[in-house]
C-alpha cells in the first residue's frame, strides 16, 4: 500500500497516468472524472490503481457508502411490494431500488416467487443513473438464466465495507484475501457476497456461520496481510470444530 | 428520509436460533458487558463512554441563575438528551421519537428524582441565587444500549465536574473564576447506574448490554437502576411480552453485581484522571479547604 491516499477532488498529475493504448485512448474506471480537455479528478476517497496493459486507471475505494453501478451483484432486502415490483433496500436509509416481480428465472404471472418484507435476494443492478430509480433484477436479461441469483433462505448477513466486499469477490490473487478459500478447505458452507457491503453466510451450524462472519469482519477492520489471514483462518477452524 | 432499518428475516431467525443454542453473535456471555472505555476531556465535566461501538459523550456546565419560587433552598439540575443523525440515520433533529423519550425519562428518574445530585448544595442565597447545573448527553454512535452508556457517562461527568467556588458577604455574592480559586466538586449523595435486560422466548433468555440487532429482535426490555448499596431507584418495563416476578427479582440481583462493577470502574477512572492532573502534588496546596 505504498500509493498515497487521494482525497476527493484531487487532480491527477500527468506522471501517474499510464501510457495510452494503440487508439490513443485512456480508460477511466470508477472514482475518476474527466473534465475536458486535460484534467482528471478524483470523485471519492481511495488509492489510485493503474493497469498498463489496458491503459486503464481507477480508484480503489477505501470505505464509505456504496453507490450502485450497473452489473454489480448485490444483496438486497425487500421492504415492501407493490403491484408489479418489490421495493428493496441495498443500503439502509437510502431510496428504494425496484425489483420487478417477474425478474426471476422462469417466472410467469402464475409461478413467481412470493417474497415478503424482510426477505433477502441476490440480484444484479441493471439500471443505476443519477436521476432515475435504481433497478435490480434476479436474472441475466440477456440469457434469461438465474446464474445463482434469487431469494436467499436461512443463514444470516454480515456487514463489511464495499471495498472489502469487492476484494473478497476477486479472490486470492487479485484481491489479496484468502479467508473464504482457506476456511472452505476444511468447513462446508455457502456464501454470497454483495458489492453493497453485505455478505450472506449459511452453514449447518450457528458456530460455523458466526465464526466465518467474525473472521470476515475482523479482517475488514484490521486490514490483515495474507500471513495474518492464514493464521486467523487456522485459529478460527480450530474454534469452529 | 429517516427510516428505521429493519433487520432481514434471515438475520432475525438466525439470532434467535443462536440464542436458543446459547451463543450470542459476538460470542459474549449472556450477562457480559462489551468492553467499556471511559475517558475524560481536558475541561472538567466532559466524559466520553464507549460500550463496544456505542459511544456517548456527556458534558456538564454550571450557571448562576435566580432560584425558582417553589424551591427556594434548592439549585436546579436539568438533563438534556437530544438524539441527532450523528448517532444513527434513524433519528431526526427536532422530532422526539420513542427512543429519545424513553432515554430522557429513565435518566430523569434515575439521576434527578433519586437525589443522586444534592441540589441543596447548589443553593447560593436562598430564594435568590443558585446554580443551574445542566447535563447535555450527546449520542455519537448508536449500536444498542444507549440507556446504560448514557447513565455511565452522566454519572462519570458529574463526579468529574467542578463548579466555581463562591463567597457570600451579607447580600452580595462573589463567584470566583477558576483562575482565582480552585473550583469545587459537586456533592453527590450516591451514584446510580442503569442496567438494561433484553428478553426473548417469553422471558427465559435474558441478555445484558444488547447490540442494535439484538435490540431490534427482542420481545421486551427491563431497565433496573440502582446504586452499589443495593438501593433500587427505578425499574422500568415499557410494554413487551409479560415476564414473571421471579425473573424480575433475578434481574435485580444480577443488576446489583453489574452496578458494583460499573461503580468501581467509574471511580477508578475518575481517580486516575485526578492523579494525572495533579502530577506535581500541588492540588493539596491550591485547595482552600481546611483539614479539620
Amino acid at each position: 500500500m505504498s500509493t498515497p491516499i487521494l482525497l476527493p477532488g484531487t487532480p491527477i498529475s500527468a506522471s501517474l497516468l499510464p501510457r495510452p493504448n494503440k487508439s490513443g485512448t485512456l480508460t477511466l474506471g470508477p472514482g475518476l472524472r474527466h473534465t475536458p480537455p486535460q484534467t482528471i479528478t478524483t470523485t471519492t476517497l481511495g488509492t489510485l490503481s493503474t493497469e498498463p496493459r489496458k491503459s486503464a486507471l481507477w480508484l480503489e475505494d477505501l470505505a464509505g457508502r456504496y453507490a450502485p453501478s450497473v452489473n454489480d451483484l448485490v444483496i438486497a432486502q425487500i421492504h415492501h411490494s407493490s403491484t408489479d415490483s418489490y421495493s428493496c433496500t441495498l443500503t439502509p436509509h437510502t431510496p428504494f431500488a425496484l425489483l420487478g416481480q417477474l425478474s426471476f428465472e422462469g417466472a410467469s404471472k402464475k409461478t413467481r416467487p412470493q417474497l415478503k418484507s424482510g426477505d433477502l435476494v441476490y440480484a444484479r443492478v441493471c439500471q443505476a443513473g443519477k436521476g432515475e430509480d435504481v433497478e435490480i433484477e434476479c436474472l441475466n436479461s440477456a440469457t434469461g438464466k438465474g446464474e445463482g441469483m434469487g431469494p436467499l433462505k436461512g443463514g444470516t448477513t454480515f456487514d463489511v465495507s464495499p471495498g472489502f466486499a469487492r476484494r473478497l469477490m476477486l479472490g486470492r490473487k487479485k484481491g489479496g484475501v484468502m479467508l473464504l478459500e482457506g476456511v472452505g478447505e476444511k468447513v462446508k458452507f455457502e456464501v454470497a457476497i454483495g458489492r453493497n457491503g453485505v455478505i450472506w453466510v449459511d452453514s449447518g451450524s450457528v458456530r460455523i456461520t458466526v465464526g466465518i462472519g467474525r473472521l470476515v469482519q475482523d479482517c475488514d477492520r484490521g486490514g490483515w496481510t495474507l500471513e495474518e489471514q492464514e493464521k486467523a483462518v487456522k485459529k478460527a477452524i480450530k474454534d469452529m470444530s | 428520509m429517516p427510516r428505521e432499518s429493519e433487520p432481514s428475516t434471515n438475520a432475525r431467525a438466525f439470532l434467535l436460533q443462536a440464542l436458543r443454542e446459547g451463543t450470542r453473535l459476538d460470542r459474549r456471555d449472556f450477562d457480559a458487558f462489551r468492553p467499556i472505555n471511559l475517558t475524560f476531556g481536558d475541561e472538567y465535566g466532559v466524559a466520553d463512554v464507549s460500550l463496544g461501538k456505542t459511544r456517548v459523550l456527556a458534558k456538564i456546565s454550571a450557571k448562576v441563575v435566580k432560584s425558582s419560587e417553589d424551591r427556594k433552598f434548592d439549585g436546579i439540575f436539568t438533563i438534556s438528551t437530544e438524539l441527532s443523525p450523528l448517532a444513527s440515520p434513524a433519528f431526526e433533529v427536532g422530532r422526539q421519537d420513542q427512543t429519545e423519550m424513553l432515554l430522557s425519562r429513565i435518566l430523569e428518574k434515575t439521576i434527578r428524582r433519586s437525589g443522586a445530585l444534592d441540589t441543596e448544595s447548589l443553593c447560593i442565597i436562598a430564594g435568590q441565587k443558585c446554580f443551574h447545573i445542566r447535563a447535555d448527553i450527546h449520542v455519537l454512535d448508536h449500536d444498542g444500549n444507549l440507556v446504560d452508556a448514557s447513565c455511565i457517562a452522566l454519572v462519570a461527568s458529574l463526579l468529574h465536574f467542578r463548579r466555581p467556588d463562591f463567597e457570600v458577604h451579607g447580600e452580595e455574592v462573589h463567584v470566583f473564576d477558576s483562575r482565582e480559586r480552585e473550583p469545587v466538586r459537586l456533592s453527590m449523595q450516591h451514584q446510580p447506574f442503569c442496567v438494561s435486560f433484553g428478553y426473548y422466548e417469553g422471558g427465559t433468555i435474558m441478555l445484558l448490554d444488547s447490540t442494535l440487532l439484538e435490540e431490534q429482535c427482542r420481545e421486551g426490555e427491563i431497565v433496573v437502576s440502582m446504586n452499589r448499596f443495593g438501593d433500587v431507584c427505578q425499574i422500568a418495563k415499557y410494554g413487551g411480552a409479560p415476564v414473571d416476578g421471579l425473573s424480575m427479582i433475578n434481574c435485580t440481583m444480577k443488576a446489583l453485581e453489574k452496578v458494583r462493577m460499573l461503580d468501581q470502574l467509574v471511580k477508578r477512572k475518575v481517580e486516575e484522571d485526578e492523579q494525572r492532573r495533579d502530577a506535581g502534588g500541588l492540588m493539596a496546596e491550591l485547595s482552600a479547604e481546611n483539614d479539620r
